[in-house]
């Protein structure tokens, strides 16, 4: 009999990445996109994962991604394949006057609000499927369109409540992911519930829409409405001007209504981390592999950090890509600053500026990816309190890998996914 | 070093296993604690697998469990890797693969901006022929829609076309008899459907299935019937050439080409709407170059004065035009003019109006 390794450092998640070779990573991989025009975004997803995922030790041993790039294009090749006919068949209809005509906005929204939600249940199949521990995959089951079908509900009753529905609609999917998710022959569970994340949730939600509906009230009380109404009745010109006569209060409602949005803005936007630590925190303490339990101590005040590092970053770059335009934009004006400048010139010079704003949007984003998204996972990991972990030495290997084609189609209709 | 340590996982159950590694000639043997034979790998058939950097995690090529040995003694790593050529510790092999893949990338967005700017024009211009009359008078219809709902501004409760008053028949009349002599000479499948319309710019437009709208300050402008039945002439060209059915081909064309496979990286939509921009001004600039030789060439076919056109270019477009060339849907006036001319010889014609019919035409705005 084969005795287990004891040695093997003892419990708990550690992340072992180097930030600095991940900033390496992803600063080559801006560089080969703008190259590829995106082509490359297939490849440096895939490096991205393989560094997460590599470097994410869970009792001792690491997880370990074994995707390929080759599969997301094929997924992404797949999944235009299958939209060329959907986008033609809307193009005809909008030509058609009759009530499919007409509707056909509407209903092409909704065709691929569902399609988009199919591909986010199919892109979590493909990467749990990708995911191997201790030489045993993770893989999930379930019907996409179910999901989606069940997403879409959930996602009118959010919007309808203004947000009240979200803790549900959060727990409602994840309890249905997590439902179809495997360890090998392992199966999961999510045991967060809405009321919970509604109760912790609920006073940034005050927070925020307290002044927004002061400000609409104001902006109601303040009209007069028949005289409005008389206002908009009478015909000729100048039709503001009257309402603004016949309501004195209305210019001070306004912008009182202006301020209380912009306080509300703000707020919200000061507390976005805060929510996020909430929200991770309550997602993380949720998940159950049988016995295997976990509890998350993420710590609201790291999830500033990684922000605050951000911001930080954000303004270095900025001031150097101020520095470095300086030049570039005398070039440009050069080529462009003449009368009769030729349309090679012009070309020239609006190539310039384009490539500029290319590598600024790239360095945000690419300053977000190692900053906030790298530190996220890394203090979701470390947060995390393992319970019976002694479960995952006795699982046996079920399952099989899946296609991409659900990242394809995530990635063709831009709901995330790469 | 012939043997060292490693963990193994054989795949069917996640239990971790201390395990012996035997380096044979062609093959590592993988031995449990008791000395039991666990496994036995060739060395052509290891691969390296994405792990923390200082460990070396191997699995087996067309394995059907993903058993993995892991070894974490960098020496003995370094010997398991003489041994095999397939493992690619340093990532030199990937990186080869890699920059063939980026080769392949930048050649790929080369072809996409070729077939972009030669493609689709052609490909749309063969396309627009085919495409059958119904569909076409559809498309008419819902382009014609929109137009009026963005051009009719409704404003002093003047109605939006203009020739239907009493006063304004004579105008209408005379401005018929333009446009049927030029429709015998251009012989077109379909009938026109013109209409005069109550708007200041110095403007025509033609739509798909022959709608042609002429705005009131064009004829404002016009100094003389043949220069109005000039621009008229240049919309047929619009319409005999297909032109609204081939733009909207071509503007899916682009879309597709752009939107789809290119560009979906943060900063690339500027990228998309760029190359859009300038392409589909391109085309445009091709297309009414072409409609200026249809235009020239029909009014003389019907006997008129084809320089007429260029007259009355000069005046609405100016010397000089502001704004950048690779964002023009028209091509210079200067040039447009030149190629005019180039293709007009000076020769007697026919005026398409008596001055008392001018005269009733300038008037039929009211």
């Amino acid at each position: 009999m084969t005795s287990p390794d004891i040695t093997a450092s003892a419990g708990g998640v550690r992340f072992l990445g180097d930030r600095k070779a991940y900033w390496r990573l992803l600063v080559r991989g801006a560089g080969l996109l703008m190259l590829t025009l995106g082509i490359y975004r297939f490849w440096l997803a895939t490096d991205m994962r393989r560094f997460l995922w590599s470097n994410t030790q869970v009792d001792g041993e690491t997880l370990e991604y074994t995707g390929t790039p080759i599969e997301l294009l094929l997924g992404f090749l797949t999944a235009i394949a299958i939209l060329i006919p959907v986008y033609a068949a809307f193009f005809v209809a909008a030509l058609d006057l009759g009530p499919l005509g007409r509707w056909s906005g509407l209903i092409g929204f909704l065709a691929l609000f569902v399609l988009g939600q199919y591909a986010v249940y199919r892109a979590r199949r493909y990467r749990l499927t990708r995911t191997i521990y201790r030489g045993l995959r993770f893989h999930q089951g379930g019907s996409a369109w179910r999901y989606a079908v069940c997403a879409i509900f959930w996602w009118t009753l959010t919007i309808l409540t203004l947000g009240l529905a979200y803790p549900w609609k959060e727990a409602r999917l994840e309890r249905f992911k997590m439902r179809n998710t495997y360890y090998g022959d392992l199966a999961g569970r999510f045991d967060g519930t809405g009321l919970s994340l509604f109760l912790r949730g609920l006073p940034m939600w005050l927070l925020i829409f307290i002044p927004l509906a002061a400000g609409v009230t104001a902006l109601i009380q303040s009209f007069d409405w028949k005289a409005l109404s008389d206002a908009v009745a009478q015909s000729g010109d100048d039709v503001l001007g009257r309402i603004e006569g016949s309501n004195p209060d209305l210019a001070g409602a306004i912008v009182f209504a202006m301020l209380a949005t912009g306080a509300a803005v703000c707020i919200a936007a000061l507390l976005y981390p805060a929510f996020q630590a909430v929200l991770l925190r309550w997602w993380a303490s949720g998940l159950r592999f049988g016995e295997f339990e976990i509890h998350s101590k993420l710590r609201t005040a790291q999830v500033y950090g990684a922000y605050v590092r951000f911001l930080w970053y954000s303004i270095l770059f900025a001031i150097v890509a101020a520095i470095l335009s300086i030049p570039v934009l005398l070039l440009v004006n050069v080529f462009m600053g003449g009368a009769d400048a030729s349309v090679g010139k012009e070309l020239a010079g609006s190539l310039l500026v384009l490539i500029g704003y290319v590598i600024v949007a790239l360095g945000y984003s690419t300053i977000y990816r190692a900053t906030v998204l790298l530190s996220l996972w890394r203090f979701t990991a470390e947060s995390l309190e393992l319970k019976g972990i002694a479960v995952l030495a006795q699982v046996k290997a079920t399952g099989a890998p899946s296609s991409a084609l659900g990242e394809g189609l995530a990635d063709a209709l831009n709901v995330g996914g790469i | 070093m012939n043997s060292g340590t490693g963990i193994y996982f054989d795949g069917t159950t996640s239990a971790r296993l201390s395990v012996t590694v035997d380096l044979g000639p062609s093959a590592l043997r993988i031995l449990a604690a008791d000395g039991r034979l666990l496994a036995e790998w060739p060395y052509a058939g290891l691969e390296s697998q994405s792990a923390p950097d200082n460990i070396l995690r191997l699995g087996l090529r067309e394995n059907k469990v993903l058993a993995r040995l892991e070894i974490i003694d960098p020496q003995f790593a370094t010997e398991i890797d003489a041994r095999a050529d397939s493992i690619d510790r340093s990532g030199a092999m990937d990186r080869r693969k890699r920059a063939n893949v980026i080769g392949w990338s930048v050649a790929a967005t080369i072809s996409l901006l070729l077939v972009a700017y030669f493609g689709v024009p052609a490909l749309a211009g063969r396309l627009a022929p085919l495409v059958p009359r119904v569909i076409e008078n559809k498309l008419g219809a819902a382009v014609d829609a929109q137009v009026r709902s963005t051009l009719d501004t409704r404003k002093a409760g003047a109605a939006f076309e203009c020739g239907n008053a009493d006063s304004e028949r004579p105008g209408r009349a005379a401005i018929n008899k333009i446009i049927r002599r030029l429709e015998t000479a251009a012989a077109l499948p379909a009938p026109l459907l013109p209409a005069v319309v109550r708007r200041r710019e110095a403007n025509a437009i033609a739509l798909p299935g022959a709608h042609i709208y002429v705005y009131q300050g064009l004829i404002d402008k016009a100094e003389s019937a043949d220069e109005l039945a000039a621009v008229i002439a240049h919309e047929i060209g619009h319409i005999a050439h297909r032109d609204g059915t081939k733009s909207v081909l071509q503007a899916a064309g682009l879309s597709f080409l752009f939107g789809m496979m290119l560009g979906d990286f943060v900063g690339g939509g500027a990228v998309v709407v760029a190359a859009k921009t300038v392409m589909q001004s391109s085309y445009a600039r091709d297309v009414e170059a072409s409609a200026d030789a249809y235009g020239v060439a029909l009014m003389n076919k019907a006997g008129a004065n084809g320089r007429a056109l260029g007259t009355i270019l000069t005046r609405i477009g100016g010397a000089t035009e502001p704004g950048m060339k690779i964002l023009m849907d028209h091509p210079e006036t200067k040039a447009r003019v030149a190629a005019i001319n180039a293709i007009t010889p000076p020769r007697t014609v026919t005026p398409f109006l008596d001055a008392a019919e001018w005269a009733a035409l300038k008037k039929i705005c009211g």
